[in-house]
């Protein structure tokens, strides 16, 4: 039979009770129509996550202040022109102002931003889960945990963000499950901080120009994470990506790797903006630990085609020794360039729009980041100055 | 001057929320969704639109309105403004380093939209189901799906292609 349409793809995720049972039926044994739902829910959750502004509302305030601009309440804004009705809803017209006393504080609910920015930026960091694994090629013994991943340094990958946005995440390939959740929360001081992370606070010896006051701190612990590899997940997340893989490599199916990052901290230069001039992070890099003693070279063959094409390029020429951690960047809006922090090689990226740049190296282990609304100079000034308490 | 009807406080606080976020969900600024809202609402309290209907009404009216702002060039929103609702800082690099003017660009990509993509795209995402979406519109609920998935592909290209430059 014919192929549903687009809109009768895209209904059968909202209202699948209003799509006609043949078109239910032939969806369900048709591979191309499959890839088409599966193209419509990626569209629509990207859609969702953008449009999502999930405000706090007050309709008490709300209430006063339409009687208010209806003359009906307290005078605290003068009456508007009365919008004309067109059929299409009121028309623009000038709204009174709002009044001083409403309680409504700055950046009430960041809960949607952080939705949609997390939309732009899981893959960044979802993808480093996987990255973990297929970077981490150094083999392995049977028996207890195995260190396979260890950062020694971080090396930026570069791609168009769509193809960023489409790379698969790690419960793509199988099981995630925390074991020990990300938990940030803020401290008093510096020395908070270090006593909450036991790691050495950077120490920001000049601040640079725009930036002012004392920073504030926030730490996370150690977080943690325990992937089963499933062979029937990957297989289905290759068939959307439409590539069929072979069958996996002895061993890989169902075997497990833990996945461990942090603690971490961070200080934020923000003097009551809603944006921060300036942050300063620091943490300890991620590791993997795997208990199959599965060849990783092999594991990370197995599985790099399912990624786009350009990234599987860039993560196959990582070295096999399993300490490379994979930076990923989008091209459209960041550029990227070398230089060093202390003798250590250190990643500059800079947003194209030049309202941003940051540096990230790694020494020991432990990867640290000056980032802000600064210039790459003024961030690295900053980076190369740091002390620590 | 026309009389106001008596269960708009009613209806105001019952729908008071979802109309905010239809607008809101153009405009990306609460202040702004907010000032639409009551646009919406004077204008509502004075109609005879039936208290069954209202809901919907109310909820089309905003986006229209929203949309209307946004093609208006009514408000530039700064950098700063569009950022403001980020909240807290980033608690890692990597969102420290999406720092973007991501709502800037939605309304940007919104206003490129077609009118009855975007209406259809807002209503969908604000809960309209698709025969609320229809009668708004004046589509079949078939086409509706249709519409909304080609405002979802625009959205997403439009979002995922060189950020325009200020």
């Amino acid at each position: 039979m014919r192929h549903p349409t687009d809109g009768t793809l895209r209904r059968l995720i909202d209202e699948p009770a209003g799509v006609a049972d043949t078109d239910r039926a032939h969806v369900a044994d048709c591979p191309r129509c499959l890839s088409g739902v599966a193209a419509a829910e990626a569209d629509a959750s990207f859609a969702g996550a953008a449009l999502d502004v999930a405000f706090a509302t007050d309709a008490d305030a709300g209430w006063l202040r339409l009687l208010a601009a209806d003359g009906r309440g307290p005078a605290t804004a003068p009456t508007p022109a009365r919008p004309a009705s067109d059929g299409r809803g009121p028309a623009t017209a000038p709204t009174p102002a709002r009044p001083a006393s409403d309680g409504r504080g700055p950046a009430t609910a960041p809960t949607a931003a952080r939705r949609w920015r997390a939309a732009l930026s899981r893959p960044v960091v979802a993808v480093a889960g996987v990255a973990v694994l297929l970077t981490g090629a150094t083999a392995a013994a049977a028996g207890d945990w195995l260190q396979i991943f260890r950062t020694e340094q971080i090396a930026p990958v570069t791609a168009p963000e769509a193809d960023l946005i489409t790379m698969p995440e790690l419960e793509a390939f199988g099981d995630l499950v925390p074991v020990e959740p990300l938990e940030i929360h803020a401290v008093a001081d510096a020395a908070a901080a270090s006593q909450a992370t036991g790691l050495a606070v950077p120490v920001v010896r000049e601040l640079p120009k725009g930036v002012t006051g004392p920073p504030s701190y926030q730490v996370g612990g150690r977080a943690s994470a325990l992937f089963t590899f499933s062979a029937a997940k990957t297989a289905q997340t290759a068939a959307a990506a439409g590539v069929t893989l072979p069958s996996p490599p002895p061993g890989l199916d169902g075997s497990q790797f833990r996945l461990v990052a942090g603690p971490g901290l961070v200080a934020t230069w923000s003097q009551g903006r809603p944006v921060p001039a300036m942050i300063v992070a620091r943490a300890v890099a991620p590791a993997a630990y795997s208990s199959s003693g599965v060849p990783f070279a092999t594991a990370r063959d197995y599985l790099l085609p399912v990624l786009p094409d350009n990234v599987a390029a860039q993560l196959r020429g990582f070295s096999g020794d399993g300490t490379t951690l994979p930076l990923f960047t989008s091209v459209e809006h960041m550029t990227i360039s070398s230089s060093d922090v202390g003798g250590h090689p250190a990643t500059v990226l800079r947003s194209r729009d030049s309202t941003m740049s940051a540096v990230v190296w790694l020494d020991d282990g432990i990867v640290t980041a000056v980032a802000g609304s600064l210039s790459p100079g003024e961030v690295l000034d900053v980076a190369r100055g740091l002390g620590s308490r | 001057m026309t009389a106001v009807r008596a269960d708009l406080e009613e209806v105001f606080r019952g729908a008071y929320p979802r109309v905010v976020g239809v607008a809101a969900r153009v405009l990306g600024s609460r202040d702004e969704a907010e000032d639409v809202a009551q646009e919406v609402f004077l204008t509502f309290g004075r109609s005879a639109v039936p208290a069954g209907e209202a809901l919907r009404w109310l909820s089309v009216a905003a986006a229209h309105t929203a949309l209307n702002h946004l093609r208006s060039g009514r408000r530039r929103v700064s950098r700063e403004e569009a950022a403001r609702d980020h909240g807290a800082v980033a608690p890692d690099v990597a969102d420290a380093v999406v720092v973007l003017d991501e709502r800037r660009r939605v309304r940007a990509a919104l206003a490129r939209l077609p009118r009855r993509q975007a209406m259809a795209l807002v209503l969908r995402h604000s809960g309209l189901s698709y025969a609320e979406v229809a009668a708004a519109l004046d589509l079949s609920p078939g086409s509706v799906g249709t519409t909304v998935r080609r405002a979802e592909s625009a959205l997403r290209e439009e979002l995922t292609r060189h950020a325009p430059s200020d």
